[in-house]
């Protein structure tokens, strides 16, 4: 394990003798309160991309690493490494059997024991487990019955949730459940005790199953192999019927394909998030309009942190692509960023939150895009002003018939010179441009991120797999300049798949998790 | 409503009423409609065509809510508003089909598996739906809450009784039926696709679950005449021959492949190790499993494909060696697939080994601004009726073309832009359907501009595809092409080429209707008595009601 760091001060700029004086004390305390120790700890499991939790069970304040294991002779366990004192994991986990009846497992701190218990989500009912008691008699408490909208348990693996989470910040965790066709909202309270404060449906009753049905067009392409056809290649333009398969001429003994079961129970997910001038978690969520669009809802938490069973605010608008809820004006409310197209044309639909309500008729701003694998992302520089990254892929003909490569752009968008009314600058501040061929394809396995700061000095970094797999962080400058050479390199023996910058224990220096191809490395940072 | 024929460039006008008719006399050949006008609540899920009364004519059946109601038919047609019956289940999950296997006159009944444990049957009298009568109980089912349907009674062992199938939680188990009572059941492992999903702060998406759980593969593997059981998970291929023993199925599986074991033997994918310049190398990996007779008994062997290597294993009447195979080929290169096809046609099936060419990274960043090409090769085997030839026969190449991904992506884009226009403008709709018991050619039934249109005769019976149709296959012949840019440019737009019979012919009958048809659809279904297809036309539907035309053959 190697790690390189050499973060050069922030300033860019030429510098008189007297600034240079200061950028030497500042260079001094970037280092002092940058890292570079870790405690490594690498986990192989049998399927490493499946869920890894990390929650904090025996209350040592470090987290612990969870994950679902199956053997076909013992069913279901989660697998839990305690972290140690000294940063590193255990290396023979604790186990916990799952019962068949467990459908979904979430974590709070329920109990007046220290660290985290487990929450199970069964088809009826919600229970809580603590890890540090052996086995499930004496240890399993009811805490409500709730239908829930899933019924059947997946026996081969666990599924994580993150439903626990405290909605009216008293303090005390609160369920937001998803039922048979609504929500329940469970306030809770002590000794483990929850109350059903509200139920409300995210299905629009004023339109018809008929209406709810994705009748999206769809190109579908197959190639196959087969005795029947030997090879074939088929595109098939999908263009469903609400009414597909809504009649059957019942024939006694016509099953010979087909399913036994087919079930489907879906309902729109309610998002928790500051929706409007208080600083109360309102619920949003979007369903189906009847204009065939889709429908935005609201439901403010009130003072006494009561929530109406309807909306309190609606309104249409067309969900079609990537929506996010993002607060971009730093207002501490969200706004709304709606990303569609496809292929290499963009457009980014910017919609400012008005004290809860929103007007879809027309964006605050409209900001298009031409590159392949569009994502944007919304971070907050050094300077506290709100940044617009845009990246994405572009294939130039030439470069890519001389020296078949293609090229990743990061397009960094301030905010501080945006035009009345709007959120970003028209024009990108800074744009990186890198160019990947097939000798530099591993740097290719995740885009370059700008939601962490890895060394913790409060600004965001450019975090990015190098083209050997590593991951190394490269410094963003007040000019929202991506430094060319990076600052910060970890050298693993194995290739980077994903990496994401964390907190793991109670210290403020940031832990990172990396996945290579088989197996995960947890690093936690130290002094 | 208007209606017009153009076949004898005649037009006639009838304003569609309540069990309206048309009137036809003197033209035989041309399918004359009784049409009747429906709705359905809006929340109806589905319609099942089926008689549920023993009259002789069928009912219609749909999901409103959590009840199954029924529309009875009788000699005048359906009263939509009044004559219905329905059956509320009375239990959170219960999954939903309909036997004729459990009234005690053979008629067609509902059957309902309630909350996994129970199945009932619900016998209807005339119009009325009687207590529902327990077929089983104590049942170890576990099936999603919701009123589903579930095809969980089938004859297993062709003995003119029905079985139940009732589906758990990663399991199936089997009750055989023995003269009205049932076998203790047989639980197989059985592959569930399940996908759910609860978390909250995922905006725009939905929480829930979808469950499908396969039929069972039933077949005769044996030759001994029974339907015997296979059972494929990611773990095992069981396979339990029937009517062994004192019960229809051995509690334990008659042989087993431990397919975990092979993946284990064959390793895992590690990027770490993966050779760049021959990505498909990643084929090495691979397996297959094809149970089918190969060498002619009739009794069913076991070709499995380990990346490269490829053994036969020979079954018999009473199970099969796998400790033995009865032959091992090993093939160098990237081995994509294998499958059992007779290419000399001597009555026994070979075996095609595809191969394709090493494909590396460089490759791919060509393609993406540049055409290429992939060759596909297959080398046959021929089958001696004992084992296969040592050597390949012959050699097959299919030479696949395909444009750059950038003129892909374009394409894409294109036909995606194409589609949304025609969804704009709104989408004609088609069925086919027996409209005058003619067995030459199916008649096409249109719903565009406004109109139901009838053309009869138009569609040829749909002749079997054949082995590589599309390219012109012969035994004379090695090389083939199939060329993706041809593919993507002969793409039907409207996705549904009878359309293009409907635009270029004239319709043998044209029905106006009243209203501008945004979203409807229409389906062929035999409903009255007469052996011809009727016709369910969906005109409209909104918050309270879905609305239609049943036009029902005279």
């Amino acid at each position: 394990m190697i790690c390189h760091q050499t973060k050069p001060s922030r300033i860019q700029h030429p510098v008189s003798s007297a600034l240079l004086g200061l950028t030497i004390v500042l260079c001094l305390l970037t280092e002092a309160t940058a890292q570079s120790n870790y405690a490594a700890f690498e986990l192989e499991r049998e399927e490493n991309w499946r869920p890894l939790v990390l929650e904090d069970v025996n209350g040592d304040d470090a987290k612990d690493i969870i994950y679902s294991h199956y053997d076909p002779a013992i069913g279901r366990e989660l697998h839990i490494h305690h972290q140690q004192a000294d940063g590193g994991f255990a290396a023979t986990p604790q186990r916990i059997e799952v019962k068949t009846e467990t459908i979904a497992v979430g974590f709070a701190d329920l109990r007046p024991d220290p660290g985290k218990e487990l929450v199970l989500f069964a088809d009826s009912g919600v229970f809580s487990l603590s890890t540090t008691q052996a086995g499930y008699a004496g240890n399993l408490k009811l805490l409500i019955e709730w239908d829930l909208i899933a019924a059947i348990p997946d026996l081969e693996e666990t599924l994580f949730t993150n439903i626990p989470t405290d909605i009216n910040g008293d303090g005390f965790v609160d369920l937001l459940l998803a039922g048979d066709d609504e929500y329940g909202l469970f306030f809770g309270g002590h000794d483990e005790t929850f109350t059903l404060a509200t139920r409300f449906t995210t299905l629009n009753e004023d339109i018809t199953p008929v209406q709810r049905v994705n009748n999206e067009p769809d190109l579908d392409g197959r190639l196959g192999i087969n005795p029947e056809q030997g090879v074939v290649v088929e595109l098939r333009v999908e263009l469903p019927s609400p009414f597909e398969g809504f009649v059957e001429q019942w024939q006694e003994a016509e099953l010979e394909s087909g399913s036994l079961l087919r079930s489907e129970q879906w309902m729109p997910g309610a998002v928790l998030t500051q929706l409007n001038d208080d600083a109360r978690l309102d619920i949003a969520y979007i369903n189906a309009g009847e204009n065939g669009l889709g429908q935005m809802n609201i439901h403010f938490q009130h003072a006494d942190s009561r929530f109406d069973s309807t909306p309190n605010w609606q309104s249409d608008l067309d969900s079609s692509g990537e929506l996010q809820l993002v607060d971009m004006n730093q207002d501490g409310k969200v706004d709304l960023l709606r990303l569609s197209g496809d292929g290499d044309d963009w457009t980014a639909r910017l919609y400012l939150n008005q004290a809860g309500s929103f007007n879809f008729a027309g964006p605050n701003q409209v900001m298009r895009f031409s590159g392949f694998d569009m994502s944007l992302e919304v971070i907050e520089n050094a300077d506290g002003e709100v940044v617009l990254n845009a990246n994405f892929y572009t294939i130039p003909v030439v470069d890519a018939i001389r020296n078949a490569s293609i090229n990743r752009t990061q397009l960094l968008y301030g905010s501080g010179a945006s035009e009345p009314g709007q959120v970003f600058n028209r024009r990108p501040d800074s744009r990186l441009e890198e160019t990947f061929s097939a000798e530099n394809v591993r740097g290719l396995s995740e885009q370059m991120s700008l939601r962490y700061d890895v060394d913790g000095d409060g600004a965001n970094d450019a975090l990015y797999v190098t083209e050997n797999g590593t991951l190394a962080a490269k410094q963003i400058g007040s000019d929202l300049r991506i430094a060319n050479e990076p600052f910060w390199e970890y050298v693993s023996p194995r290739t980077v798949f994903e990496f994401e910058v964390l907190s793991l224990n109670d210290d403020d220096r940031p832990d990172l998790l990396l996945r290579h191809g088989r197996t995960t490395t947890l690093l936690v940072a130290q002094p | 409503m208007l209606i017009k024929r153009s076949r004898w460039g005649l037009i006639a006008l009838s304003n569609a009423l309540l069990f309206g008719g048309l009137s036809q006399s003197g033209w035989s050949d041309v399918p004359d409609f009784k049409q009747q006008i429906f709705s359905l609540p809006a929340s109806a899920e589905s319609l099942v065509v089926a008689d549920l009364n023993d009259d002789g004519l069928n009912d219609l059946s749909t999901l409103v809510d959590d009840r199954l109601r029924i529309y009875f038919q009788s000699n005048d047609g359906f009263d939509f508003s009044a004559d219905f019956a329905e059956i509320q289940f009375g239990a959170r999950a219960v999954g939903w089909d309909l036997s004729n296997g459990f009234s005690s006159n053979g008629s067609t009944t509902i059957i309902a598996l309630l909350d996994g444990k129970q199945a009932v049957y619900y016998p209807i009298a005339d119009r009325t739906v009687l207590e529902p009568q327990v077929i089983k109980s104590d049942l170890p089912g576990f099936i999603s809450s919701g009123v589903s349907r579930l095809h969980f009674a089938r004859d297993i062992n062709a003995d003119g009784l029905q079985d139940l199938v009732i589906p758990g939680a990663g399991e199936i188990s089997i009750l055989i039926n023995d003269s009205g009572n049932f076998e203790p059941p047989l639980s197989v492992r059985s592959e569930v696709r399940l996908r759910t999903q609860l978390n909250i702060n995922r905006f725009n998406r939905s929480a829930g679950q979808t469950i499908r759980i396969p039929l069972l593969d039933l077949r005769d593997v044996n030759a001994d005449g029974n339907a015997d059981l296979i059972s494929r998970t990611d773990e095992k291929l069981d396979v339990f021959l029937a009517a062994t023993g004192d019960s229809y199925f051995p509690a334990s599986p008659t042989y087993s492949l431990d397919i975990a074991a092979i993946e284990e033997r064959l390793g895992d994918f590690d990027i770490d190790t993966l050779d760049f310049s021959n990505l498909t190398g990643v084929l090495a990996l691979t397996h297959e499993e094809i149970l089918e007779d190969i060498d002619g008994d009739g009794i069913h062997d076991l070709l499995l494909r380990e990346g490269g290597k490829v053994s036969f294993f020979g079954g018999n009447s009473t199970g099969m060696d796998l400790e033995q195979p009865r032959q091992v080929l090993r093939s160098g290169g990237n081995v994509l697939s294998t499958f059992l096809y007779d290419e000399n046609e001597d009555g026994l099936k070979d075996l095609w080994l595809w191969r394709v060419e090493p494909i590396s990274v460089g490759d791919i960043f060509v393609w993406l601004a540049l055409s290429g090409s992939v060759a596909i090769e297959a080398f046959i085997y021929p089958n001696d009726g004992e084992r296969f030839a040592r050597r390949p026969s012959r050699k097959v190449t299919v030479d696949l073309k395909f444009p750059s991904v950038m003129r892909l992506a374009n394409a894409y884009e294109n036909l995606n832009s194409e589609v949304e226009e025609i969804q704009d403008q709104g989408i004609s709709r088609t069925t086919e359907a027996d409209l005058e018991g003619s067995l030459e050619a199916d008649d096409l039934v249109v719903l565009m501009d406004n109109q139901i249109r009838v053309f009869l005769n138009t569609i040829e019976p749909s002749q079997d595809r054949e082995f590589l149709g599309a390219l012109g296959y012969s035994q004379s012949r090695d090389n083939y092409e199939i060329d993706i840019r041809e593919i993507l440019n002969n793409v039907t737009l409207s996705g549904d080429p009878n359309l293009d019979v409907a635009r270029s012919q004239a319709a043998a009958v044209s029905i106006d209707l009243d209203s501008n048809i945004s979203n409807g659809d229409l389906v062929a279904a035999q409903i009255n008595s007469d052996q011809l297809d009727d016709v369910i036309v969906f005109t409209s539907f909104d918050a309270s009601q879905i609305r239609g035309i049943l036009l029902l053959s005279k």
